[in-house]
This record gives structure tokens, C-alpha cells and sequence, in this order.
């Protein structure tokens, strides 16, 4: 009996320690932030923030600031405003396309550090100043921050972007072999658009892949279960051949080669299957044949297309699609460890070998 | 014949349908008629009959225990009758009856069954000991019955399952427990007890499986939602804000925004008015219980909110875990389990869902360290017997049915043979 009534009276007084309290309304939960390297080499940070009060016509607000880290923005932050500044529920990081030439390490290294910053968290660059994109006002949002959010997880559902989370990025930073990737979005007006796929090399934004090539890249790079894509085919009798090709699954092996001289060669193996919903050529689909020949154009369309783009990444040095990861499991680790792959990889051979298969093409008979 | 021409040996003879006794003593003789007798004076010899039989409530539909589909009597509170009741279900010379007094002025009677041969004699004896261990004035009910006689008093948990059902009475016979019946109480006490038994429900049984298994769940379900929903409203509002879903965060902090206590005050004043409003329920007559209902659940709850006094949100966690605790079927562990309630919003309110997580260890190592009638009470989780879950976490076919459950340890576990291995 007296234990328990120490226990009881252990707890009143415990209760009194409630400074880590987090009340939900109390709290300014950020919900995206925006990061934009300055000319004088500070920081922007911008932070969107939604408002909660039921009677207010605004649906967030915006705080910024200028300095030399983002954890002491926040305390800027914490200034002017009555809540305290949480980033617990924080969905998505805009980083400015100078920032993102600049490298990222030291900030994605700071946003993994605090514990209630999830992994899930995502990373994209915007072409052009991230702060301007999240502080704009789109008439059909009334929230930038979470309109974005919802646009890439979109996006990314059908992958034609590809899914960049803390998590995603940090692990193919850190692994030897592969580089990052973010999805890149910009300002188009009066909307928010996808403007393709930042390219990185180690922490550095390098290239751009446009949004249009963006399911080839995930064809070369993942095993899709979901996507759609218009192959524009060229001309045919004066006609633009379009091709759209729905409900994709696919299949992706890279076999690497050893050539002499520390040479080596790699093939993207790809196995797509889906459905023609649109198609604005002569042939007649229902013949087999000639279903036939338009499977084999489409796959000499796309290695085409993903084979150009793969030159540009060599070009530039970056190995987004992680053949280098495939090289390293082929090579004993003194090997690998005396390889420069980032000298090596874009002598690297790469070829593509696309099948398609057409399932079926359409409710139309 | 008149009675006058009945010669002294014949009158035994003629009155054979009720006990009848030669008495010499007036005062026997007075007591006799005191208690309900018939006393016949015939030639010199005074005959005591016994033809008491006091009025009783007839067999009606249980209040507490109801069921859908299956039988709808009930116990009442004359002890021959709820022996006929059983004995109707179970026309075995097997079943037995241990009789018992308890009380030492109320001297009532209390009897023991159990099927020999089924029943674990062990758990028998036990029961028995422990009946004739009770020393008090006296005990009014079965339930009162069943304090005296439960390993741990003290727990909030209900250890022994108590019945006024006869059906459920014969299966608890039937699958080996012991019955403790007492006069003038329609309680009927079963042992051993587990506690994923009070979560059972005749229908299970009169329903089809499949049906059976989807209400056992649905009842698990309710147990976890009203041990933990308040309790993580109030944690997760206080200290894990982190956790709340994107879609959900707008409508939560505005509704809380109106709100000027913390989380926990407000989740216990919710708490402690739908206990007043049950409570009142349960008092009054059923006509103005009614009324309760609507003042108190809509009246009061929508004006709490539009007050400010707590957030809509918590209006629906809080009916939600009072009606997934009226799920369960047996009132006791329902009562039970709203208490441990408060004691987890306390905690969540506290320490957050390390207090919750610490609550629901301290529930679930209590649990397991609970016996009924010495066997274990968490069976068959702790400990683990897969073989029982068929009939405990779901409801199988009866084909698959064939064992008595573990806990009894019964002599004969066979309850059907197994037709597959034949």
C-alpha cells in the first residue's frame, strides 16, 4: 500500500515535467521547406506552414530567413511566431537549382540528423529559386507546399519520376556505384510543372533529364509495375505516328562483360509489356504480324531514345542508373577498390536491349 | 374412503408423493408448520408433510446475456429450478453434484457440479476446499460468490466467468469446467476461466462459422480500440504530433485549437461523463434510461463541442471505445476493461505512448501472472497452445472441434472423433 502511494505520488510530481510537451495546435508543424544558395553564400530558407485557425482565411503562412544554417533558421523562425516551430510533419525539401549545383551533402546530412525529421521526407530541386516557387500563390491551391507534395507522390506513383525521399537520396549518395537522383519541378505560370529529373553527380546537380524521357529513365533503371508513355514515332504518309503505350510492366537485368584493359561492356536487358491505348498509324493492330512490327518499332524507338540518353550521362559523369553497382558485385573488392569507376564508367559500353510486347490494344476491335 | 376409516400403516402408503415424516415432538411439529409444512394429526400420530414450495420468478430471457438465435431461458433464483435446467441439457448419470453450505447465518445451500470423467478431479477438489473454506455470515449471490473464491481478489480482471444461461452452462459442464450454483441467485459460476473466454458469445456457436469467426474478431478489435483509442488521441495530441496522418492534421488542430485544457483533462472529463451517462443509464427505469441517452449523448455532446470544452474528434474516440466496450459479451470483463481505461489515459497523458506502451506491459504481465482455479489464465497465449486457437480466436467448423480446450486438463480430451483420421 505505501508503494503504491509512493508510485501514485512519483507520478504527480513526474507530471510536472511537461516541457516536452508537444500540443498539437501549440505547434508550427513546417511543412515543406525551401533552401536557395544566396550570392554572398548564405542561406534562404523558406518554410511553409499550415495555419490552423479555423476562423482565419489563409490556409498557411510563410517564414523566412537568411543566414548560414538551416537549424538556426529555425530559431529566426521561432521569433515570429507565437507556436513552437516542429519539423515532425515535414513532407517535402525544395532545393533551389543553386544550391543543388553547390552539393547538397552538408544539408541532407543536417535534415538526417535531427530524429524527428522522417526518412520519408522528399528531396526535389526546382529550376530556379525554390523559395519563389513555395511562396507563390497558385489560384486552384490554396497551399503551394502541399500542392507540390501531391504532385510528385503523383508523379512518382506512375513513375515517371523517380521516388526521392531523405532516405533514397542519402543511400545512393553514400553507396559506391550509383549516383542520386531528385525529381526537378519548376514554376510554369499558373501551375506548378514537372520539369524532368535532376541528374547528380556524388551531391552535385549535373544534368537534367527532360519530363518526356523520364519513364525511359525509370525503364533503364527499376522494374516498373505501373507508368504510360506517348512515343512519338515520327512521320508516316504525313502523319505524326503516336504511339500511347499504357499499363506498363517491366523487366530489367544488366549483365557487365569484362573487356581487356580494364574495359567493360553492359547490357540493360528490358522486358515491356502493356497496352496501346492510342495509336494514330495505318497498320491494323488486330493482325499479328504487323502487331508484330510495331512491337519491334517501339523497341527500337525507346533503345534509341534511352541510348542517347545514356551517352549524355556519360558525358557527364554521372551514374544514375547504378551500373556501377553492377561492375563492383563482378569485381573482387581489391579490384573494385583500385578501380576509378567515375574514370572508367563513361568508356563503359552500354546497350540496351528493349522487348516489348503489346497485351493488348484497347477496348476497340 | 374416508380419511377416518385409514388405518396408522396405511398413511404412509397413501401420501407417498411428498416426504412425509412421523413426528412425536410439538415443538418439531411447530417448526415444521413454520417452514411451510402440512401437519396431519391422525389417530394419536401427528404427520409432518413437506409440501413447501415458495413462489418463484418464472424462467424468462436473460438481460444481461442475450442472443440472437438459440435458446432464451434463463436461470432464476430457485435453485431446484436451475438444476432442471441443466439437467434437462444433460441427461447424464455422469453429472454430478458435489451439495455445500456456505454462511454461517444464512446457511445457503451452494452445489457443485461437474461431469465425472470430463472434468478434472484436481480442479473439482479444489473448488470444493475452497467452498468449504469460506467463513462468513453470509453470501447473497454468485457473484458475491465468486470473490470469495477467485485466486486474486484484488485483480480488476474477473477470473472466474459467471453465466445466467443454462446453454452456456452445459457447454462450460461439457468441456470439463466445474459449475459452482448457489441458491437464490440466477449467477452461475464456471472454473476454470480464460481469459479470451469472456470475449466468447453463445451466437458464435448458433450462428454459422464463418459468421462466428468475423464476430470474434470484430470483438478482439473492439478490445484493442477501447483499450487504446482515448488513450492515443491523448498522446498522440500531447506529445507524438508527428504521427498525425496529412489528411487528418487540419481537422484535428483546428478542432483542438478551440479547446483550453490539454489533451488528457479533456479526454478524462469526456471519459468521466460517458461512465455518468451509463451509469445513470443502468439505475433508472428503462422508459427515462432512454431519455439519458439522448440528453446526454447528443444534447451534452454537441454542446461540449460547440463550448469548447473538447474537440469533436474526441466526441467520436470516446463513443467509439464505449461502444466497442459494450461489444464485449460479458459484462464484468466490459466494466473491467473500461477501467483499466483511465489508468492508460493517465499514462499516455503523462509520458505518451511510452506510458501507453508501459500500461499495456504492466496489463499484459498482470494477465499472465493470473491463475483461475491454478490453471493459467492467459492459455492458450501464454501458455502458447496453437491447437486451442480454432475456438478461441476464431469460431472453426465444428468437423474441427474435436479437442475439450487445454486449460482443463481434462481425462478426456476427446470431444469428437476425428473423422479425417479415421
Amino acid at each position: 500500500m505505501r508503494r503504491m502511494l509512493a508510485i501514485v505520488v512519483v507520478i504527480c510530481l513526474l507530471a510536472g515535467c511537461e516541457s516536452d510537451e508537444r500540443i498539437l495546435e501549440q505547434m508550427a508543424l513546417v511543412q515543406t521547406s525551401a533552401y536557395d544558395l544566396l550570392e554572398n553564400n548564405k542561406i534562404r530558407v523558406l518554410s511553409s506552414i499550415p495555419v490552423i485557425e479555423p476562423d482565419s482565411d489563409v490556409q498557411r503562412q510563410l517564414l523566412t530567413a537568411e543566414n548560414d544554417s538551416i537549424k538556426e533558421a529555425r530559431l529566426i523562425f521561432s521569433r515570429e511566431t507565437d507556436l513552437t516551430v516542429v519539423s515532425g510533419q515535414m513532407r517535402n525539401t525544395l532545393f533551389g537549382i543553386s544550391i543543388a549545383k553547390a552539393g547538397l551533402a552538408r544539408y541532407i546530412d543536417t535534415l538526417l540528423r535531427d530524429p524527428s525529421i522522417a526518412l520519408g521526407v522528399k528531396v526535389t530541386v526546382v529550376n530556379g529559386g525554390a523559395g519563389e516557387l513555395l511562396s507563390k500563390n497558385y489560384k486552384s491551391h490554396l497551399d503551394t507546399g502541399r500542392y507540390i507534395d501531391h504532385l510528385l507522390e503523383k508523379e512518382a506513383s506512375v513513375n515517371s519520376i523517380p521516388k526521392a525521399t531523405l532516405y533514397e537520396f542519402s543511400r545512393d549518395y553514400n553507396d559506391d556505384g550509383v549516383d542520386p537522383v531528385a525529381p526537378m519541378v519548376k514554376d510554369a505560370g499558373e501551375k506548378a510543372t514537372i520539369d524532368g529529373i535532376a541528374l547528380f553527380n556524388k551531391d552535385r546537380y549535373v544534368m537534367r533529364i527532360p519530363a518526356r524521357n523520364g519513364l525511359i529513365f525509370a525503364l533503364m533503371k527499376n522494374n516498373l509495375k505501373q507508368g504510360e508513355i506517348a512515343l512519338n514515332m515520327g512521320e508516316v504518309e504525313g502523319r505524326k505516328l503516336v504511339v500511347m503505350f499504357s499499363s506498363l510492366l517491366s523487366k530489367r537485368k544488366v549483365k557487365v562483360h569484362h573487356l581487356e584493359g580494364e574495359r567493360f561492356s553492359a547490357d540493360i536487358h528490358v522486358n515491356v509489356r502493356g497496352s496501346i491505348l492510342e495509336y494514330t498509324g495505318q497498320e491494323d493492330l488486330t493482325d499479328t504480324d504487323q502487331r508484330k512490327k510495331l512491337e519491334e518499332d517501339i523497341a527500337a524507338h525507346v533503345t534509341a531514345r534511352a541510348e542517347k540518353m545514356i551517352q549524355d550521362m556519360q558525358r557527364n559523369k554521372v551514374d544514375s542508373l547504378g551500373i556501377g553497382q553492377y561492375v563492383r558485385n563482378s569485381l573482387s573488392y581489391k579490384r573494385w577498390k583500385a578501380t576509378e569507376w567515375k574514370d572508367v564508367y563513361p568508356r563503359v559500353k552500354i546497350n540496351c536491349r528493349v522487348k516489348v510486347k503489346i497485351k493488348d490494344y484497347g477496348k476497340y476491335i | 374412503m374416508p380419511f377416518t376409516d385409514v388405518r396408522p400403516h396405511e398413511v404412509k402408503e397413501l401420501l407417498r408423493q411428498a416426504p412425509v415424516v412421523l413426528v412425536t415432538d410439538a415443538k418439531k411439529v411447530i417448526e415444521g408448520i413454520v417452514n411451510g409444512g402440512v401437519a396431519i394429526f391422525h389417530d394419536g400420530s401427528t404427520y409432518l408433510l413437506d409440501l413447501y414450495s415458495p413462489e418463484s420468478r418464472s424462467v424468462q430471457q436473460s438481460e444481461t446475456e442475450t442472443v440472437i438465435t438459440g435458446p432464451h431461458d434463463s436461470f432464476v433464483e430457485s435453485l431446484t429450478t436451475n438444476l432442471s435446467l441443466i439437467r434437462r441439457r444433460i441427461k447424464s448419470s455422469h453429472l454430478k453434484i458435489i451439495p455445500c453450505s456456505v454462511g454461517e447465518i444464512s446457511k445457503s445451500k451452494v452445489y457443485i457440479l461437474y461431469i465425472q470423467n470430463i472434468a478434472n478431479p484436481e480442479h473439482v477438489e479444489e473448488m470444493r476446499k475452497r467452498v468449504q473454506r469460506i467463513e462468513t455470515d453470509g453470501i447473497l449471490d454468485g457473484s458475491i460468490l465468486t470473490q470469495y473464491l477467485e485466486d486474486s481478489p484484488n485483480s480488476v480482471f474477473p477470473q472466474f466467468m459467471i453465466t445466467e444461461r443454462p446453454d452456456v452452462a452445459a457447454s462450460k459442464l461439457m468441456s470439463g469446467r466445474v459449475l459452482t450454483i448457489m441458491e437464490n441467485s440466477p449467477i452461475v459460476v464456471s472454473a476454470p476461466a480464460a481469459f479470451f473466454e469472456f470475449f466468447a458469445s453463445p451466437d458464435d456457436y448458433y450462428q454459422r462459422w464463418a459468421l462466428g469467426t468475423a464476430l470474434r474478431m470484430l470483438r478482439f478489435m473492439a478490445l484493442l480500440i477501447t483499450v487504446t483509442f482515448t488513450a492515443m488521441y491523448v498522446s498522440v495530441t500531447t506529445f507524438h504530433y508527428e504521427m498525425v496522418p496529412e489528411a487528418l492534421l487540419r481537422t484535428l488542430a483546428e478542432s483542438r485549437s478551440r479547446v483550453p485544457f490539454p489533451p488528457v483533462y479533456e479526454a478524462l472529463l469526456l471519459e468521466t461523463m460517458i461512465e455518468l451517462l451509463r451509469e445513470a443509464g443502468a439505475r433508472l427505469p428503462t422508459k427515462i434510461g432512454q431519455t439519458i441517452g439522448i440528453v446526454g449523448g447528443i444534447v451534452i455532446g454537441q454542446a461540449a463541442v460547440q463550448a469548447g470544452l473538447t474537440s469533436n474528434i474526441l466526441i467520436i474516440a470516446v463513443a467509439t471505445s464505449a461502444i466497442a466496450s459494450f461489444v464485449i459479451p460479458s459484462y464484468m470483463m466490459s466494466a473491467s476493461i473500461r477501467l483499466i481505461r483511465f489508468g492508460l489515459i493517465i499514462l499516455a497523458g503523462t509520458w505518451g505512448n511510452m506510458g501507453l506502451v508501459m500500461g499495456i506491459a504492466l496489463i499484459i504481465i498482470h494477465l499472465s501472472g493470473l491463475t483461475s482455479l491454478k490453471a493459467s489464465y492467459m492459455i492458450p497465449l501464454a501458455p502458447m497452445k496453437p491447437s486451442d486457437w480454432k475456438d478461441v480466436f476464431i469460431r472453426a467448423p465444428f468437423s474441427m472441434l474435436t479437442k475439450r480446450p487445454t486449460q482443463v486438463k481434462t481425462p478426456n480430451s476427446t470431444r469428437q472423433t476425428d473423422k479425417k483420421q479415421e
